[in-house]
């Protein structure tokens, strides 16, 4: 029998702002153990948790991007479950009235996955375990976090690796978080199960938490799926549990036993006030949004031209799109500029967290610069190549460059000259040329690119090389 | 009512030991608890809103950094420490 996956993520993204959620401590990463905390994030009696404005904004900014509604009347719930990770033995938490509730995040293959709710609520804090006990940070305690649950819509790994992406990209666009996966500043939770292909019933899930990179979700989901499936083959059960995922052995194990959502015992905070909010504050954040990235790559394809790949490359980080923006406006073509940066610049950031940063040695504006010389003809593509190179080592203008003498390519006469040394000093590929190898020829102009140090017109070098070769 | 298997069951939820000699005492005082509780849900509550009886809303704070304590003030009831941490017992079993 053929089977098929059905999974639903929750994730955790913490949020950028500048301090916790209901005290004024800063969420900076790191820092020495237990020096980021306050009496509120500690949860000492007598203290009064105060929400943080910036985290309503971020958290409506987060909804709006996904296309969510987002509620009129919200409040905060207390969680409660005791362990040493929360200090006052509750989360505090959204249970029934969430920020934003019913979204999606449309996927490549046409399919949209459901985003049920996005709320907000405060992250735990860090413990240590040794031999015999643990140790208990509340740095991270307090830091505000969103969980995006989503629908049970996921129906192959390919769709889960595309949705954290996107959503990861899409967050990062927005500016409400940095979504380091590998600082916990993003972490997701996946609801597995599977069922018969054509089947309506949804099979007994089970839970894998808190995982933390892109490919440990992909094979944590291949090593459940096939689980699931081995079990329902021998005539077993899938238990409904919560299972943790060892990325050593590619195994997944059992943590504990789910409590019931009952055993929360959610209820309303009394220390916290109604959230309300008005429409007019929504319009008003709505406004202020970026262009997302799905949006600018069909903009980029449209109405720019550009083929789809390299829309993709260029959309993909806010700041490689700001930079492409600024480096293309006003030249001649938009593919110019998206050349340089694929090709040349792109050669200068090895990794995905660099992209994300686009700190690179040479300013959108040198390089649009530099693309205008181009456009106006005073220097040719050889010479604009080899001067980014140039401009990519040293980080100086394209002015500082090229000089004058340098521009307007060479003299009519003085290509001649060039063409005629070229012809008479390469013999041998004047001699393969005339036998039919046409490639013979690159190494003339190449010969005359040389010795103009760049300034030849390279195709009109190969024209002339042809022509003199022909009447010789 | 509340019955003795729930009882126990609230109990481990609570980490809390309860003797067997405890249990029928506990059930019924527990009872008697919701029942007086209950009583709540005979009042009016036609349009009236419990959970925002004083109707206020929004009381944010700006996004603005306050230096946080010093750490021996944050660790200073703390039952036991090591290494600027609160040191429980170990949770893992």
């Amino acid at each position: 029998m053929k089977y098929e996956l059905v999974a639903g993520f929750e994730t955790h993204v913490e949020l950028s702002t500048n301090t916790k959620i209901f005290c004024s401590c800063t969420t900076a990463f790191g820092g020495e153990p237990n020096t980021h905390c306050c009496p509120i994030c500690i949860g000492l009696p007598g203290t009064l948790p105060k929400l943080n404005k910036k985290v309503v904004e971020y958290a409506i900014r987060a909804g709006l991007a996904t296309n969510c509604e987002i509620a009129e009347i919200s409040k905060m719930d207390r969680k409660n479950y005791c362990y040493p990770d929360l200090p006052k033995a509750y989360q505090i938490s959204q249970y029934d009235k969430p920020l934003c509730e019913h979204g999606y995040i449309a996927l490549s293959n046409g399919r949209k996955i459901r985003i049920l709710r996005i709320h907000i609520e405060e992250d735990a804090g860090k413990l240590v375990h040794r031999r015999g006990d643990t140790l208990v940070d509340y740095n991270r305690g307090g830091v505000p976090l969103i969980e995006i649950v989503t629908e049970p819509d996921f129906r192959s790994v390919d769709e889960a690796k595309e949705y954290v992406e996107k959503l990861q990209n899409i967050m990062r666009y927005i500016g409400v978080s940095d979504c380091k996966m590998q600082e916990g500043s993003m972490r997701c939770d996946v609801n597995i199960s599977v069922r018969p292909e054509g089947s309506e019933k949804l099979g007994t899930r089970t839970e894998i938490k808190n995982m933390n990179s892109i490919t440990f979700i992909a094979k944590a989901m291949e090593y459940e799926y096939s689980r699931q499936v081995d079990l329902i083959e021998s005539g077993e059960k899938v238990i409904q549990e919560t299972l943790r995922y060892d990325d050593v052995t590619n195994t997944t194990s059992g943590m504990r036993g789910k409590e019931d959502a009952n055993d929360y015992r959610y209820f309303r905070d009394p220390d916290l006030v109604t959230i309300t909010v008005p429409r007019s504050y929504v319009e008003e954040i709505k406004e202020s949004l970026p262009e997302l990235p799905e949006a600018k790559k069909e903009r980029y394809v449209s109405e720019l031209g550009l083929p789809e790949s390299d829309a993709i490359l260029l959309t993909k980080y806010r700041k490689v799109a700001e930079y492409y923006e600024k480096a293309s406006e006003g030249t001649k073509n938009p593919k110019t500029a998206a050349n340089f940066i694929i090709g040349q610049i792109f050669r200068s950031v090895e990794t995905e967290s660099e992209k994300e940063e686009f700190n690179v040695s040479v300013s959108a504006e040198n390089l649009n610069e530099l693309i205008m010389m181009l456009d106006s003809g005073k220097i040719k593509m050889n010479l604009a190549k080899s001067t980014l190179d140039k401009m990519l080592e040293t980080g100086k203008k394209a002015t500082e460059l090229i000089s004058e003498s340098d521009m307007g390519g060479l003299d009519d006469s003085v290509l001649n000259d060039l063409c005629r040394q070229a012809v008479e000093n390469n013999p041998k590929a004047v001699s393969d040329y005339i036998a039919g190898k046409e490639k013979a020829v690159k190494a003339m102009v190449g010969f005359v690119m040389k010795n103009s140090r760049g300034k030849a017109d390279a195709a009109l070098a190969e024209q002339k090389i042809i022509e003199i070769i022909k009447n010789a | 009512m509340v019955s003795k298997e729930e009882i126990m069951k609230i109990a481990i939820l609570s980490k809390l030991f309860v003797a067997d000699d405890e249990i029928d005492k506990l059930t019924k005082d527990m009872g008697e608890i919701i029942s007086f509780a209950d009583t709540i849900n005979n009042a009016a509550d036609e349009g009236v809103e419990f959970d925002n009886i004083n109707n206020l809303s929004n009381a944010f704070r700006e996004d603005e950094v306050v230096p946080s304590y010093d750490r021996e003030k944050i660790l200073k009831n703390a039952k036991d420490q090591d290494d600027g941490c609160f040191l429980v017992k170990n949770i893992m079993k």
